[in-house]
C-alpha cells in the first residue's frame, strides 16, 4: 500500500496569486492513497523542506508529489530533502504549477485551478508507479579541452593549468590572442591592450600543462560528461614549428601580396608571414590560397625556401588529426563584429571614409596600418571632424535586436583616443540613442569624454551622403536642442556591435549545445547557471554566450574554469540514473535505435541462440543520457527509459483524461 | 493623478489614443525608443517641420486631442523612409495615415490640396491632369502630338465605386 504525500507550493504569489492552492490541496486529499496533503508559501525554503521530511518520518510516506515550479528549477533541491529523510530521492514527482499553470493562465484563475487539480491528479497517479533508482558513478578524465584562444580561452586555460590539470587549447587562427589582440587601448582605464594581453599569451605558450594547438579546429566530439573524446584537425602551416625562429626573412622575399586579416584587410602582407606583431606562437605560416607553389605547381617560386636559414619551410606538410580524451570542455569561441555592409544607408563599403570601430582600432594601434596615426582612409590626411554613430546592427530589429553591450564604451574610448591623438584641431561628435555606461568606472569615463570637448548628439542620422570632394555629410535631429543639424566630416566611425560567430552553428551541433534566440550559445540558467551549457561538462566563457567586454569575459572565463575544476577535482561523478533498458526478448535487432541515438550509446551484440544468430541492442550505461529517443523510436517497445516507461506515462495520460471532480469525490 | 502637460494643461486622452491604436493594429507600430532616425531623415522636416518621433511619442503618452486638427499630419509626403529605416520596425507613416482618417471622420479642416485631389479623381479618374511639357529643344508637346491614345473620362459607375472604396478604407 503506497502512502502518498502531496505538497502544494504558493511560490509567494507566483502560483497562489492565480491558482487557489488551498482548493488544490483539499482536492488532493480526495485522491486514492494520499495520506498527507498540505500547502505552504515557499516549499523550497527550509521550513517547507522540513514539512516534507516530517511527513516521510512521521506519516511513513513513501511517495512524494510536490506541486511547485518547473523541475528544472528545484527538482534537485527536493530530491536532496527527500533523500535526507531516508526515502529514495527518485520516488519524488514534481508537478509544475508555475510555468505550466499560473504563469500561462494569469487571467483565468478558475480554469487554472482546475488545470492544477488535473496535473496533481496525474502526478499522484504516476507517483504510485515510481521505482527507487540509484545514481551511477563514473570516473572523470582529468583534463580539459578549451575551444578558442581569445582572452576567454587564455584565461580559462591558465586557471586550469595553474591548478595542475592538462589543457588542450585549440585556436582556429595561426596565433592565440583573438579580438583583444587587435585592440589598441581598453576602456575605461586606457590600458594598452597588447601590454596586458601579450604576457598572458606568452604564459600560455610556456605553461607545461597547456598543449596549444593553433591553426586547428575541433572536428568531432564524442562521449559524455567526464569522458569526452575530441578529434582536432591541425591544418598544415607549411612551416616546421620546431625549426622556425620567427625571423620573417621568408616574408621579405615572398612576391605574393594577400589581404592582412589581422589588420581587418586594411593592409596587405605576404603569402608567407607571421599572423600578427605579437603572435604566439611566433611562427610563419603560408596561405595556401595565395602561395604560388602551393596554388599552382611544384616547380615555381620557392623563394622562401631558399631564404629560410633554419630550413623550416615544408611544402609537403599534411593536415594532422589529433585525438584527445578530456573530462570537460570550455567553449570560448568568441563573437564577430557586425558587417556594416548590410546597413546600406550608412554607406559603409561605398564611402571609403566610413569605417567600422574594429577598423578604427587597427588604425589607432601603433602596430596598425598607419603606425597609430588617425588618418582618413580616402586621402590619408588627418581628419578635421570625426563622427561616431552608435548602435549599428544592434538594437535593430532588422539585424540584431539585442544591445551589443560594448559599443557605447568602445565609442567613448575611441573618441577620447581621437582627441588625444589629433589634439584640439579636431571636432568630435557622437550620435547616440542611449549612452550605456553601466560598468565599474564607466560613467566616470563618459564624464571624462565630455570634459575633453567631445560633443554628444542625441539622435541618429537616417543616411550618409558623400560630396564630390570625398567628404561626408548627413542630417541629424538632436533631441537636446530640437534642431536639425547638418554635419560635414571626413571620418565616420560606425559603432558596429558584436554578433554570433559563424562557427557557432557547427560547434553547437558538435556538442549538442543549444543557442538562444539571438544566436549566441545558451547558458543552462540565465541567472543561476551562467557558466554552464545545458550539456553536462560543457562550459561557456566569453562572448560566445552573449556580447561581453573584457572584464566580464575574463570573469566568466575564470568562472567556467572553476566549474570545470569542480568537475575534475572529484575524479568521479554521479550521473542521473535515468537510462534506457533493453528488453532482450522483445528486441528484434532492427538497429533503428543505434541510428537515432545522439550519444552513440547503443551497440548491437550478436548471440547464438538455438543455433541461430540473433542481433540485439545493448545500452552502454555510462554513455546513455536518458533522452528517450530510442524508446519512442523502437517499433517493438523493447527499449524503456527508467522513470518514464510506457506504463508510467500511460497511467498519467489516463489520469489526465479521467473526469475532473470539482468538489471532492473519487 | 497621472500626466499633465503643464504648457497647455492638457491631459492624456487614453480613449482617443486607443482608437488610433486600434486602427494601426495595436502598439507594435508605435513601439519606439526615440533614436530619432525617422526625424533625421524626414523628407518633410526641412520644409514643413514634421517630426515623426514626436507624433509617435504623443500617441504613446496619449496627448492625441490636438493631433487630428493639427496641420502637421498633412505635411507627410509618404516617402516611407521612416518605416524603412526604423530599427524597431515602428511606423510613423501608419500613425499619420490613421490620424488623417480620424481627422476626416471628425470633419476637421482638411488642406485644400487633398480635397482638390479627390475631386480631380472623381471627375477625371486621374490623380493629376495631364499637361503639355516643354522639351530640351524648347518644343511644346502634348499627348496628341506624341500619338498617345486619348484619355477618356471615367464611366459613371466609377464615382460610386470610388466613394464606396473611400468609405471602406476610412472606417
Amino acid at each position: 500500500m503506497t502512502r502518498i504525500g502531496v505538497y502544494v507550493c504558493h511560490c509567494g504569489l507566483n502560483i497562489a496569486g492565480v491558482v487557489d492552492v488551498e482548493k488544490v490541496a483539499e482536492y488532493a486529499k480526495t485522491l486514492p492513497d494520499v495520506v498527507v496533503s498540505e500547502h505552504y508559501t515557499y516549499m523550497c525554503s527550509e521550513p517547507g523542506q522540513r514539512m516534507i521530511q516530517e511527513g516521510i518520518r512521521n506519516k511513513k510516506l513513501d511517495r512524494i508529489v510536490i506541486a511547485t515550479c518547473s523541475p528544472r528549477m528545484h527538482e534537485e533541491t527536493f530530491r536532496r530533502a527527500v533523500a535526507e529523510a531516508g526515502l529514495n530521492p527518485y520516488l519524488t514527482e514534481i508537478v509544475n504549477l508555475r510555468e505550466q499553470v499560473s504563469w500561462a493562465h494569469t487571467h483565468e484563475p478558475e480554469k487554472a485551478t482546475e488545470k492544477a487539480k488535473a496535473l496533481v491528479r496525474m502526478g499522484v497517479a504516476r507517483s504510485r508507479l515510481l521505482e527507487p533508482l540509484e545514481k551511477r558513478r563514473v570516473s572523470v578524465e582529468k583534463s580539459v579541452l578549451v575551444v578558442g584562444g581569445g582572452i576567454a580561452g587564455i584565461q580559462a586555460s591558465l586557471d586550469l593549468a595553474n591548478a595542475g590539470f592538462p589543457v588542450y587549447l585549440v585556436e582556429k587562427a595561426p596565433s592565440i590572442g583573438g579580438r583583444m589582440a587587435q585592440l589598441d587601448k581598453t576602456f575605461p582605464t586606457l590600458d594598452c591592450s597588447a601590454c596586458i594581453l601579450t604576457p598572458k599569451m606568452v604564459d600560455v605558450a610556456k605553461n607545461p600543462n597547456i598543449t596549444m594547438l593553433t591553426n586547428a579546429e575541433v572536428t568531432d566530439v564524442k562521449g559524455f560528461v567526464g569522458n569526452y573524446e575530441a578529434t582536432i584537425l591541425k591544418k598544415p602551416r607549411y612551416v616546421d614549428e620546431k625549426r622556425c625562429v620567427g625571423c620573417e626573412l621568408c616574408a621579405q622575399v615572398c612576391p605574393v601580396k594577400v589581404p592582412d586579416r589581422f589588420n581587418e584587410n586594411l593592409t596587405q602582407k605576404r603569402a608567407i608571414s607571421i599572423y600578427s606583431p605579437h603572435a604566439v606562437p611566433n611562427i610563419a605560416i603560408i596561405n595556401p590560397g595565395y602561395c604560388l607553389r602551393l596554388k599552382y605547381n611544384k616547380g615555381v617560386c620557392g623563394k622562401c625556401q631558399e631564404a629560410c636559414e633554419a630550413k623550416a619551410i615544408n611544402f609537403e606538410q599534411q593536415p594532422e588529426t589529433i585525438q584527445v580524451k578530456v573530462g570537460g570542455v570550455v567553449l570560448a569561441v568568441g563573437s564577430e563584429v557586425f558587417n556594416a555592409l548590410q546597413m546600406t544607408e550608412l554607406g559603409y563599403g561605398r564611402f571609403k571614409n566610413v569605417i567600422s570601430n574594429i577598423e578604427f582600432e587597427r588604425i589607432s594601434d601603433a602596430s596598425g596600418p598607419t603606425g597609430g596615426k588617425i588618418l582618413s582612409p580616402k586621402n590619408g590626411k588627418t581628419p578635421k571632424t570625426v563622427v561616431f554613430i552608435q548602435c549599428v546592427g544592434s538594437r535593430d530589429k532588422r539585424f540584431h535586436e539585442y544591445c551589443c553591450r560594448v559599443g557605447c564604451m568602445v565609442t567613448l574610448k575611441q573618441a577620447i583616443l581621437a582627441r588625444e591623438k589629433i589634439h584640439e584641431n579636431v571636432k568630435i561628435y557622437v550620435c547616440y540613442i542611449d549612452m550605456r555606461a553601466f560598468g565599474k568606472g564607466y560613467d566616470e569615463f563618459y564624464r571624462r569624454a565630455r570634459d575633453m570637448d567631445i560633443d554628444f548628439i542625441a539622435g541618429l542620422p537616417s543616411e550618409i551622403h558623400e560630396s564630390p570632394d570625398g567628404s561626408l555629410y548627413f542630417d541629424v535631429y538632436d533631441k537636446g536642442t530640437n534642431k536639425l543639424l547638418q554635419i560635414r566630416t571626413d571620418l565616420v566611425v560606425l559603432g558596429t556591435g558584436l554578433v554570433p560567430n559563424e562557427d557557432l552553428a557547427d560547434i553547437s551541433a558538435l556538442l549538442h549545445a543549444s543557442r538562444s534566440a539571438d544566436g549566441f550559445l545558451l547558458e543552462a540558467h540565465p541567472k543561476l547557471k551562467p557558466l554552464e551549457s545545458a550539456v553536462a561538462g560543457v562550459f561557456l566563457a566569453g562572448a560566445c554566450q552573449g556580447p561581453k567586454d573584457i572584464p566580464d569575459t575574463v570573469a566568466q572565463a575564470s568562472g567556467a574554469a572553476a566549474k570545470a575544476l569542480d568537475l575534475l577535482s572529484h575524479g568521479e561523478i554521479e550521473l542521473e540514473p535515468l537510462k534506457a533498458i533493453v528488453d532482450e526478448d522483445l528486441c528484434s535487432g532492427c538497429k533503428i535505435c543505434t541510428s537515432i541515438c545522439p550519444f552513440l550509446a547503443i551497440e548491437m551484440k550478436t548471440d547464438i541462440i538455438e543455433g541461430k544468430e540473433r542481433a540485439r541492442a545493448e545500452v552502454i550505461e555510462a554513455v546513455c543520457q536518458g533522452c528517450g529517443l530510442c524508446s519512442s523510436a523502437c517499433p517493438t517497445g523493447a527499449i524503456k527509459i527508467q522513470q518514464y516507461n510506457n506504463k508510467q506515462v500511460m497511467t498519467q495520460v489516463e489520469a489526465a483524461l479521467a473526469e475532473t471532480c470539482a468538489e471532492g469525490g473519487k | 493623478m497621472g500626466l499633465s502637460d503643464l504648457m497647455s494643461m492638457a491631459k492624456p486622452n487614453i480613449e482617443a489614443r486607443d482608437k488610433i491604436l486600434a486602427r494601426i493594429g495595436g502598439k507594435e507600430l508605435v513601439n519606439c525608443f526615440q533614436c530619432i532616425k525617422c526625424t533625421s531623415g524626414c523628407t518633410a522636416l526641412k520644409l514643413l517641420e514634421l517630426k515623426p518621433h514626436e507624433i509617435i511619442k504623443l500617441v504613446n503618452l496619449g496627448f492625441v486631442d490636438e493631433l487630428p486638427s493639427s496641420d502637421i499630419i498633412w505635411t507627410c509626403v509618404t516617402c516611407l523612409k521612416c518605416v524603412q529605416r526604423c530599427p524597431q520596425k515602428a511606423s510613423p507613416y501608419h500613425v499619420i495615415i490613421a490620424l488623417r482618417n480620424l481627422a476626416v471622420e471628425k470633419e476637421a479642416k482638411v488642406p485644400e490640396g487633398y480635397l482638390k485631389a479627390v475631386s480631380q479623381i472623381l471627375e477625371t479618374g486621374q490623380v493629376d491632369t495631364y499637361q503639355k511639357i516643354v522639351t530640351r529643344k524648347m518644343e511644346t508637346v502634348d499627348r496628341e502630338c506624341l500619338k498617345l491614345p486619348k484619355i477618356c473620362p471615367p464611366k459613371e459607375s466609377f464615382q460610386v465605386v470610388f466613394m464606396k472604396a473611400m468609405e471602406e478604407k476610412t472606417t
